[in-house]
């Protein structure tokens, strides 16, 4: 029994913190607590550049489809004015033609 | 793993089919076409596939009157296939090429609107239709002139109300003429 209580003397014994610790413990939550204050701002921001990214993206197409477009329904004004060129050379052929039959 | 690369590799051809599907529709340039492109002093080739008149509807502006004619047009169209060659000399293509590009266009499901020749044989017009079960559904034209050479290839179906609208768009009154001339070639083509 004796040598019981002598070990328990032992465990509670008082001893002085390490040096440091209080910093160390003052510290550590410090940090933890920027760590917690500095994740949103850093999604906030993962946010912003995504949905500029993509906004970007989706003018870039849009203005690309818009440009060709553009040249498409150019192409099909030059096919129709041909076409229309090449009708009219046939309705001269053809009245030239009827001419010379008469 | 197998089983995605099997599901890639089956939406890989089916897409490359699609994009096949949709511009099989237009011929390949005849090999004429690149000899004559070589001999020509103006060249003007346009190729509209279904895809490109579908952009070239998105952009024309259905308030104004001569868009949205040309707009309606366009929509129901599978291409537009066009080539014009100018040269500065007369003689520079032969009788002979002017005929491998007729039968290179010429299939059996065209059907001949005008066709007419000069006596000289300097100037021709070809004119065919595709019909299916009675409706345009294709307007071709070869057209030859000493110094010029146009061929017009229109694929799909098209309603002669709508060029009709066309006529107003100035360059395009011909255009506007053309249901007359379909619904009477011969008093237009009366050597067909």
């Amino acid at each position: 029994m004796d040598d019981f209580e002598q070990q328990l003397r032992q465990v509670f014994a008082r001893r002085p913190a390490p040096p440091g610790l209080k910093r160390r413990l003052m510290e550590n939550r410090r940090s933890q607590q920027s760590r917690i204050h500095t994740i949103p701002w850093q999604r906030l921001a993962a946010v912003v550049v995504l949905s500029a990214v993509l906004s970007g993206a989706a003018a870039w197409h849009k203005r690309e489809e818009q440009r060709k477009g553009e040249a498409a329904r150019q192409q099909v004004f030059i096919a129709l004015s041909i076409t229309n060129h090449a009708l009219n050379q046939m309705n001269s052929q053809l009245a030239a033609h009827g001419r010379a039959q008469k | 793993m197998k089983y995605r690369m099997f599901a890639f590799v089956l939406g890989a051809v089916a897409l490359a089919a699609t994009a096949f599907a949709q511009t099989a529709q237009l011929p390949a340039p005849s090999p004429i076409e690149k000899a004559l492109a070589a001999r020509a002093s103006h060249v003007t080739e346009v190729t509209l596939d279904k895809n490109t008149l579908a952009f070239a509807s998105k952009v024309m502006n259905g308030k104004d009157k001569d868009e949205a004619a040309t707009r309606q047009l366009i929509d129901g169209l599978e291409g537009i296939y066009v080539r014009e060659y100018e040269f500065d000399k007369e003689d520079q293509f032969s009788a002979d090429e002017i005929e491998q590009l007729r039968k290179y266009f010429e299939t059996s499901e065209w059907s001949t609107l005008v066709r007419e020749r000069d006596r000289k044989g300097r100037e021709s017009t070809d004119v065919m239709v595709k019909l299916v079960k009675g409706e345009t559904h294709g307007f071709f034209i070869l057209e030859v002139e000493p110094k010029e050479l146009t061929i017009v290839l229109i694929l799909g179906p098209i309603r002669m109300d709508d060029l009709g609208k066309l006529k107003g768009i100035s360059g395009l009154d011909a255009l506007g003429g053309v249901e007359f001339k379909t619904k009477t070639p011969d008093k237009k083509g009366g050597n067909q």
